[in-house]
Protein backbone atom coordinates (compact mmCIF):
# COMPACT_ATOMS: atom_id res chain seq x y z
CA UNK A 1 0.00 0.00 0.00
CA UNK A 2 1.41 3.34 -0.93
CA UNK A 3 2.20 5.90 1.70
CA UNK A 4 -0.34 8.70 2.05
CA UNK A 5 0.49 11.70 -0.04
CA UNK A 6 -0.96 14.07 2.55
CA UNK A 7 2.22 14.21 4.54
CA UNK A 8 4.18 15.43 1.54
CA UNK A 9 1.98 18.39 0.70
CA UNK A 10 0.86 20.51 3.59
CA UNK A 11 -1.23 23.59 2.72
CA UNK A 12 1.50 25.69 4.23
CA UNK A 13 3.49 24.98 1.07
CA UNK A 14 0.69 26.42 -1.05
CA UNK A 15 -0.74 23.15 -2.42
CA UNK A 16 -4.38 22.07 -2.55
CA UNK A 17 -5.40 18.95 -0.58
CA UNK A 18 -3.81 16.02 -2.44
CA UNK A 19 -6.10 13.27 -3.66
CA UNK A 20 -6.23 10.12 -1.55
CA UNK A 21 -8.33 8.31 -4.14
CA UNK A 22 -5.86 5.49 -4.73
CA UNK A 23 -5.42 4.81 -1.02
CA UNK A 24 -9.18 4.68 -0.51
CA UNK A 25 -9.77 2.35 -3.46
CA UNK A 26 -6.98 0.02 -2.32
CA UNK A 27 -8.38 -0.08 1.20
CA UNK A 28 -11.90 -0.77 -0.07
CA UNK A 29 -10.53 -3.69 -2.10
CA UNK A 30 -8.73 -5.05 0.96
CA UNK A 31 -11.93 -4.72 3.04
CA UNK A 32 -13.94 -6.55 0.36
CA UNK A 33 -11.40 -9.38 0.17
CA UNK A 34 -11.29 -9.73 3.98
CA UNK A 35 -15.11 -9.90 4.10
CA UNK A 36 -15.10 -12.62 1.44
CA UNK A 37 -12.44 -14.54 3.35
CA UNK A 38 -14.45 -14.30 6.57
CA UNK A 39 -17.47 -15.87 4.89
CA UNK A 40 -15.37 -18.72 3.47
CA UNK A 41 -13.64 -19.20 6.80
CA UNK A 42 -16.78 -20.21 8.72
CA UNK A 43 -17.36 -23.10 6.30
CA UNK A 44 -13.79 -24.44 6.50
CA UNK A 45 -13.32 -27.64 8.55
CA UNK A 46 -11.11 -25.99 11.17
CA UNK A 47 -11.15 -26.08 14.95
CA UNK A 48 -13.73 -23.74 16.37
CA UNK A 49 -11.34 -21.59 18.39
CA UNK A 50 -9.04 -21.08 15.39
CA UNK A 51 -11.92 -19.79 13.26
CA UNK A 52 -13.19 -17.66 16.13
CA UNK A 53 -9.76 -16.08 16.68
CA UNK A 54 -9.28 -15.52 12.95
CA UNK A 55 -12.70 -13.83 12.68
CA UNK A 56 -11.93 -11.58 15.65
CA UNK A 57 -8.57 -10.56 14.15
CA UNK A 58 -10.00 -9.97 10.66
CA UNK A 59 -12.86 -7.86 12.03
CA UNK A 60 -10.40 -5.82 14.07
CA UNK A 61 -8.23 -5.26 10.98
CA UNK A 62 -11.28 -4.05 9.01
CA UNK A 63 -12.33 -1.84 11.91
CA UNK A 64 -8.88 -0.25 12.16
CA UNK A 65 -8.60 0.32 8.41
CA UNK A 66 -11.92 2.18 8.38
CA UNK A 67 -11.24 4.38 11.41
CA UNK A 68 -7.64 5.24 10.55
CA UNK A 69 -8.02 5.78 6.80
CA UNK A 70 -11.67 6.43 5.87
CA UNK A 71 -12.27 8.40 9.08
CA UNK A 72 -8.91 10.19 8.71
CA UNK A 73 -7.58 9.41 12.19
CA UNK A 74 -4.23 8.73 10.57
CA UNK A 75 -4.00 12.34 9.43
CA UNK A 76 -5.88 14.07 12.27
CA UNK A 77 -4.63 15.20 15.67
CA UNK A 78 -3.96 12.32 18.03
CA UNK A 79 -6.53 13.71 20.48
CA UNK A 80 -9.34 12.51 18.15
CA UNK A 81 -7.91 8.99 18.38
CA UNK A 82 -7.67 9.20 22.17
CA UNK A 83 -11.24 10.52 22.47
CA UNK A 84 -12.67 7.75 20.31
CA UNK A 85 -10.64 5.04 22.00
CA UNK A 86 -11.92 6.14 25.42
CA UNK A 87 -15.43 5.25 24.24
CA UNK A 88 -14.19 2.11 22.52
CA UNK A 89 -12.30 0.84 25.59
CA UNK A 90 -15.27 1.56 27.87
CA UNK A 91 -17.59 -0.27 25.46
CA UNK A 92 -15.16 -3.18 25.10
CA UNK A 93 -14.68 -3.37 28.88
CA UNK A 94 -18.43 -3.41 29.45
CA UNK A 95 -18.86 -6.18 26.89
CA UNK A 96 -16.04 -8.22 28.41
CA UNK A 97 -17.46 -7.81 31.93
CA UNK A 98 -21.02 -8.69 30.92
CA UNK A 99 -19.97 -11.75 28.93
CA UNK A 100 -17.81 -13.05 31.78
CA UNK A 101 -20.49 -12.33 34.35
CA UNK A 102 -23.27 -14.08 32.47
CA UNK A 103 -21.01 -16.73 30.98
CA UNK A 104 -19.96 -18.07 34.37
CA UNK A 105 -21.32 -21.36 35.68
CA UNK A 106 -23.32 -19.67 38.44
CA UNK A 107 -25.15 -17.52 35.89
CA UNK A 108 -26.48 -20.40 33.83
CA UNK A 109 -30.27 -20.71 34.07
CA UNK A 110 -31.60 -23.64 36.09
CA UNK A 111 -33.22 -26.55 34.30
CA UNK A 112 -36.94 -27.17 34.89
CA UNK A 113 -36.18 -30.02 37.33
CA UNK A 114 -33.66 -27.99 39.31
CA UNK A 115 -36.07 -25.08 39.39
CA UNK A 116 -38.80 -27.35 40.81
CA UNK A 117 -36.45 -28.66 43.50
CA UNK A 118 -35.53 -25.09 44.43
CA UNK A 119 -39.24 -24.15 44.66
CA UNK A 120 -39.99 -27.12 46.91
CA UNK A 121 -36.99 -26.30 49.11
CA UNK A 122 -38.18 -22.73 49.51
CA UNK A 123 -41.73 -23.74 50.44
CA UNK B 1 -12.68 24.72 -8.49
CA UNK B 2 -13.26 27.45 -5.98
CA UNK B 3 -10.76 30.19 -5.32
CA UNK B 4 -9.99 28.60 -1.98
CA UNK B 5 -9.16 25.35 -3.62
CA UNK B 6 -6.95 27.09 -6.10
CA UNK B 7 -5.14 28.95 -3.37
CA UNK B 8 -4.97 25.79 -1.28
CA UNK B 9 -5.08 27.75 1.96
CA UNK B 10 -7.35 25.46 3.96
CA UNK B 11 -5.85 22.87 6.26
CA UNK B 12 -8.55 20.22 6.72
CA UNK B 13 -6.85 18.46 9.61
CA UNK B 14 -5.94 21.37 11.85
CA UNK B 15 -7.78 24.49 12.98
CA UNK B 16 -5.60 27.19 14.48
CA UNK B 17 -8.65 29.05 15.84
CA UNK B 18 -9.44 26.38 18.48
CA UNK B 19 -7.40 25.57 21.57
CA UNK B 20 -7.17 21.89 20.62
CA UNK B 21 -6.24 22.56 17.01
CA UNK B 22 -9.20 20.40 15.99
CA UNK B 23 -12.28 21.90 14.31
CA UNK B 24 -15.08 22.05 16.90
CA UNK B 25 -17.55 20.19 14.66
CA UNK B 26 -15.12 17.33 14.25
CA UNK B 27 -14.44 17.18 17.99
CA UNK B 28 -18.16 17.11 18.73
CA UNK B 29 -18.74 14.25 16.28
CA UNK B 30 -15.87 12.20 17.69
CA UNK B 31 -17.22 12.67 21.23
CA UNK B 32 -20.69 11.60 20.06
CA UNK B 33 -19.32 8.55 18.25
CA UNK B 34 -17.35 7.55 21.35
CA UNK B 35 -20.59 7.61 23.34
CA UNK B 36 -22.40 5.70 20.60
CA UNK B 37 -19.73 2.99 20.89
CA UNK B 38 -20.94 2.33 24.43
CA UNK B 39 -24.56 2.30 23.27
CA UNK B 40 -23.88 -0.37 20.65
CA UNK B 41 -21.52 -2.17 23.03
CA UNK B 42 -24.37 -2.79 25.47
CA UNK B 43 -26.78 -3.86 22.71
CA UNK B 44 -24.28 -6.34 21.26
CA UNK B 45 -23.46 -7.63 24.77
CA UNK B 46 -27.15 -8.17 25.55
CA UNK B 47 -27.57 -10.18 22.37
CA UNK B 48 -24.48 -12.29 23.07
CA UNK B 49 -25.37 -12.85 26.74
CA UNK B 50 -28.71 -14.36 25.76
CA UNK B 51 -27.03 -16.41 23.04
CA UNK B 52 -24.72 -17.89 25.70
CA UNK B 53 -27.70 -19.23 27.64
CA UNK B 54 -30.56 -19.65 25.17
CA UNK B 55 -33.92 -20.52 26.77
CA UNK B 56 -35.84 -23.59 25.56
CA UNK B 57 -37.79 -23.00 22.37
CA UNK B 58 -35.50 -20.21 21.18
CA UNK B 59 -35.25 -19.59 17.42
CA UNK B 60 -32.41 -21.40 15.63
CA UNK B 61 -30.28 -18.61 14.05
CA UNK B 62 -28.72 -20.67 11.23
CA UNK B 63 -32.20 -21.77 10.12
CA UNK B 64 -33.42 -18.18 10.14
CA UNK B 65 -30.49 -16.28 8.62
CA UNK B 66 -29.85 -15.77 4.93
CA UNK B 67 -26.06 -15.41 5.00
CA UNK B 68 -25.80 -14.68 1.25
CA UNK B 69 -28.03 -11.61 1.55
CA UNK B 70 -26.28 -10.41 4.70
CA UNK B 71 -22.86 -10.82 3.08
CA UNK B 72 -24.06 -8.84 0.08
CA UNK B 73 -25.39 -6.10 2.40
CA UNK B 74 -22.06 -6.01 4.24
CA UNK B 75 -20.17 -5.59 0.97
CA UNK B 76 -22.55 -2.81 -0.13
CA UNK B 77 -22.07 -0.93 3.16
CA UNK B 78 -18.28 -1.21 2.84
CA UNK B 79 -18.44 0.18 -0.69
CA UNK B 80 -20.71 3.01 0.49
CA UNK B 81 -17.93 3.91 2.92
CA UNK B 82 -15.53 4.12 -0.02
CA UNK B 83 -17.90 6.49 -1.85
CA UNK B 84 -18.28 8.60 1.30
CA UNK B 85 -14.49 8.85 1.65
CA UNK B 86 -14.29 9.90 -2.01
CA UNK B 87 -17.01 12.54 -1.44
CA UNK B 88 -14.95 14.06 1.39
CA UNK B 89 -11.82 13.84 -0.75
CA UNK B 90 -13.62 15.63 -3.61
CA UNK B 91 -14.91 18.55 -1.54
CA UNK B 92 -11.53 18.97 0.16
CA UNK B 93 -10.20 19.55 -3.35
CA UNK B 94 -13.06 21.93 -4.18
CA UNK B 95 -14.78 19.55 -6.63
CA UNK B 96 -18.44 20.16 -5.75
CA UNK B 97 -19.99 18.23 -8.66
CA UNK B 98 -17.86 15.19 -7.96
CA UNK B 99 -18.82 15.40 -4.29
CA UNK B 100 -22.53 15.47 -5.20
CA UNK B 101 -22.14 12.37 -7.38
CA UNK B 102 -20.36 10.52 -4.58
CA UNK B 103 -22.98 11.60 -2.03
CA UNK B 104 -25.75 10.31 -4.30
CA UNK B 105 -23.84 7.04 -4.70
CA UNK B 106 -23.42 6.72 -0.93
CA UNK B 107 -27.14 7.36 -0.40
CA UNK B 108 -28.02 4.81 -3.08
CA UNK B 109 -25.82 2.14 -1.48
CA UNK B 110 -27.25 3.04 1.92
CA UNK B 111 -30.73 2.51 0.49
CA UNK B 112 -29.71 -0.90 -0.89
CA UNK B 113 -28.50 -1.87 2.59
CA UNK B 114 -31.73 -0.62 4.19
CA UNK B 115 -33.84 -2.32 1.51
CA UNK B 116 -31.99 -5.56 2.26
CA UNK B 117 -32.79 -5.13 5.93
CA UNK B 118 -36.47 -4.39 5.25
CA UNK B 119 -36.61 -7.55 3.10
CA UNK B 120 -34.75 -9.57 5.74
CA UNK B 121 -37.03 -8.47 8.60
CA UNK B 122 -40.14 -9.07 6.49
CA UNK B 123 -38.88 -12.53 5.50
CA UNK B 124 -38.03 -13.44 9.11
CA UNK B 125 -41.46 -12.38 10.37
CA UNK B 126 -43.66 -13.79 7.62
CA UNK B 127 -41.73 -16.87 6.48
CA UNK B 128 -39.56 -17.87 9.45
CA UNK B 129 -42.22 -16.75 11.96
CA UNK B 130 -39.67 -15.00 14.19
CA UNK B 131 -41.17 -11.85 15.67
CA UNK B 132 -39.95 -9.31 18.20
CA UNK B 133 -41.86 -11.00 21.01
CA UNK B 134 -42.09 -14.73 20.31
CA UNK B 135 -38.46 -15.57 21.10
CA UNK B 136 -35.63 -14.03 23.09
CA UNK B 137 -33.35 -14.33 20.07
CA UNK B 138 -35.86 -12.33 18.00
CA UNK B 139 -36.09 -9.64 20.68
CA UNK B 140 -32.35 -9.02 20.94
CA UNK B 141 -31.72 -9.50 17.22
CA UNK B 142 -34.38 -7.04 16.06
CA UNK B 143 -33.43 -4.52 18.74
CA UNK B 144 -29.75 -4.59 17.81
CA UNK B 145 -30.00 -4.69 14.01
CA UNK B 146 -33.05 -2.40 14.03
CA UNK B 147 -31.12 0.22 16.02
CA UNK B 148 -28.27 -0.06 13.56
CA UNK B 149 -30.69 0.23 10.63
CA UNK B 150 -32.17 3.36 12.21
CA UNK B 151 -28.67 4.82 12.38
CA UNK B 152 -28.18 4.04 8.68
CA UNK B 153 -31.54 5.66 7.83
CA UNK B 154 -30.57 8.79 9.79
CA UNK B 155 -27.25 8.75 7.90
CA UNK B 156 -29.04 8.62 4.55
CA UNK B 157 -31.23 11.55 5.63
CA UNK B 158 -28.19 13.58 6.73
CA UNK B 159 -26.45 12.84 3.42
CA UNK B 160 -29.60 13.93 1.56
CA UNK B 161 -29.71 17.20 3.50
CA UNK B 162 -26.01 17.80 2.78
CA UNK B 163 -26.64 17.09 -0.91
CA UNK B 164 -29.44 19.68 -1.01
CA UNK B 165 -27.31 22.12 1.01
CA UNK B 166 -24.64 21.98 -1.68
CA UNK B 167 -27.11 23.65 -4.10
CA UNK B 168 -27.70 26.76 -1.96
CA UNK B 169 -27.40 29.71 -4.39
CA UNK B 170 -24.40 31.97 -3.96
CA UNK B 171 -26.64 35.05 -3.82
CA UNK B 172 -29.60 33.73 -1.89
CA UNK B 173 -31.78 36.37 -0.22
CA UNK B 174 -33.59 33.91 2.02
CA UNK B 175 -36.98 34.62 0.46
CA UNK B 176 -39.99 32.32 0.79
CA UNK B 177 -39.42 31.29 -2.82
CA UNK B 178 -35.88 30.09 -2.05
CA UNK B 179 -37.08 28.30 1.06
CA UNK B 180 -39.92 26.64 -0.86
CA UNK B 181 -37.53 25.42 -3.56
CA UNK B 182 -35.16 24.01 -0.93
CA UNK B 183 -38.00 22.19 0.82
CA UNK B 184 -39.18 20.83 -2.53
CA UNK B 185 -35.63 19.61 -3.19
CA UNK B 186 -35.48 17.90 0.22
CA UNK B 187 -38.90 16.33 -0.43
CA UNK B 188 -37.68 14.94 -3.77
CA UNK B 189 -34.58 13.41 -2.13
CA UNK B 190 -36.62 11.89 0.72
CA UNK B 191 -39.23 10.52 -1.70
CA UNK B 192 -36.60 8.89 -3.92
CA UNK B 193 -34.75 7.34 -0.97
CA UNK B 194 -37.88 6.32 0.95
CA UNK B 195 -39.51 4.62 -2.03
CA UNK B 196 -36.24 2.87 -2.84
CA UNK B 197 -35.57 1.23 0.49
CA UNK B 198 -39.12 0.69 1.74
CA UNK B 199 -40.75 -0.69 -1.41
CA UNK B 200 -38.63 -1.01 -4.54
CA UNK B 201 -35.44 -2.73 -3.30
CA UNK B 202 -37.27 -5.20 -1.00
CA UNK B 203 -39.65 -5.92 -3.90
CA UNK B 204 -36.70 -6.53 -6.23
CA UNK B 205 -35.06 -8.89 -3.71
CA UNK B 206 -38.39 -10.68 -3.29
CA UNK B 207 -38.55 -11.11 -7.07
CA UNK B 208 -35.02 -12.57 -7.12
CA UNK B 209 -35.86 -15.01 -4.35
CA UNK B 210 -39.21 -16.15 -5.67
CA UNK B 211 -38.06 -16.09 -9.33
CA UNK B 212 -41.29 -14.38 -10.37
CA UNK B 213 -39.60 -12.33 -13.11
CA UNK B 214 -39.26 -8.66 -13.96
CA UNK B 215 -42.79 -8.45 -15.39
CA UNK B 216 -44.34 -9.31 -12.04
CA UNK B 217 -41.98 -6.90 -10.28
CA UNK B 218 -42.98 -4.00 -12.54
CA UNK B 219 -46.68 -4.78 -12.29
CA UNK B 220 -46.57 -4.97 -8.48
CA UNK B 221 -44.45 -1.84 -8.06
CA UNK B 222 -45.79 0.44 -10.80
CA UNK B 223 -46.73 3.33 -8.51
CA UNK B 224 -43.48 3.34 -6.47
CA UNK B 225 -41.46 3.20 -9.70
CA UNK B 226 -43.43 6.11 -11.17
CA UNK B 227 -42.87 8.02 -7.92
CA UNK B 228 -39.15 7.27 -8.09
CA UNK B 229 -38.99 8.40 -11.73
CA UNK B 230 -40.73 11.70 -10.87
CA UNK B 231 -38.46 12.30 -7.87
CA UNK B 232 -35.42 11.46 -10.04
CA UNK B 233 -36.59 13.90 -12.73
CA UNK B 234 -37.00 16.64 -10.11
CA UNK B 235 -33.49 15.97 -8.77
CA UNK B 236 -32.13 16.03 -12.32
CA UNK B 237 -33.88 19.36 -12.96
CA UNK B 238 -32.36 20.88 -9.82
CA UNK B 239 -28.90 19.58 -10.77
CA UNK B 240 -29.19 21.00 -14.30
CA UNK B 241 -30.64 24.42 -13.50
CA UNK B 242 -28.49 25.27 -10.48
CA UNK B 243 -26.03 28.10 -10.91
CA UNK B 244 -23.13 29.05 -8.69
CA UNK B 245 -23.64 27.68 -5.23
CA UNK B 246 -22.54 28.87 -1.82
CA UNK B 247 -20.70 25.61 -1.20
CA UNK B 248 -17.02 24.99 -1.65
CA UNK B 249 -13.87 23.78 0.04
CA UNK B 250 -14.74 25.73 3.18
CA UNK B 251 -17.69 23.37 3.74
CA UNK B 252 -15.47 20.28 3.67
CA UNK B 253 -15.68 19.99 7.47
CA UNK B 254 -19.49 19.66 7.23
CA UNK B 255 -19.22 16.83 4.71
CA UNK B 256 -16.44 15.21 6.72
CA UNK B 257 -18.57 15.33 9.89
CA UNK B 258 -21.43 13.47 8.17
CA UNK B 259 -18.79 11.13 6.74
CA UNK B 260 -17.55 10.28 10.24
CA UNK B 261 -21.07 9.25 11.20
CA UNK B 262 -21.46 7.19 8.03
CA UNK B 263 -18.17 5.34 8.56
CA UNK B 264 -19.19 4.73 12.16
CA UNK B 265 -22.34 2.85 11.12
CA UNK B 266 -20.08 0.86 8.82
CA UNK B 267 -17.69 -0.17 11.62
CA UNK B 268 -20.60 -1.07 13.88
CA UNK B 269 -21.88 -3.36 11.12
CA UNK B 270 -18.41 -4.93 10.80
CA UNK B 271 -18.75 -5.99 14.46
CA UNK B 272 -22.41 -7.04 14.15
CA UNK B 273 -21.74 -9.10 11.02
CA UNK B 274 -19.11 -11.13 12.86
CA UNK B 275 -20.63 -11.24 16.36
CA UNK B 276 -24.25 -11.84 15.38
CA UNK B 277 -24.16 -13.60 12.02
CA UNK B 278 -20.86 -15.37 11.27
CA UNK B 279 -20.27 -16.79 14.76
CA UNK B 280 -23.57 -18.69 14.54
CA UNK B 281 -22.12 -20.82 11.73
CA UNK B 282 -19.19 -22.12 13.77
Amino acid sequence: MSAPAASDHSPAHGHAEPSKLHIYVQIAMVLGVITGFEIVLVYLPLTRWIVFTALAILSTVKFMFVIFYFMHLRWDKVFCTILFFIGLVLAGGTMWALLHLFGSEASKPLSSAALEIARVALT
Amino acid sequence: MSSHAAAGTIDHHHDASTSTGIPNKKLLWWAFLASDCMFFGTLISTHLVYRLNPPPGNAEPTKVFNIELTSFSTFILLMSSLLMALAVNAIQRGQVKSMRTMLLGTMFFGCIFLGGQVFEFSHFVHVKKMTLSNSLFGSTFYTLTGTHGTHVAIGVLLLGLMYVRSFKPAHSHGTFGDLGLTLFHVLAVCTAMGLSFILIIPGFLDMLESGSGLGAFFSHHTMPLIGLAIAGAVLGWFAKTSGNSDFDQRNAIDVEAIGLYWHFVDIVWIVIFTAVYLIEYL
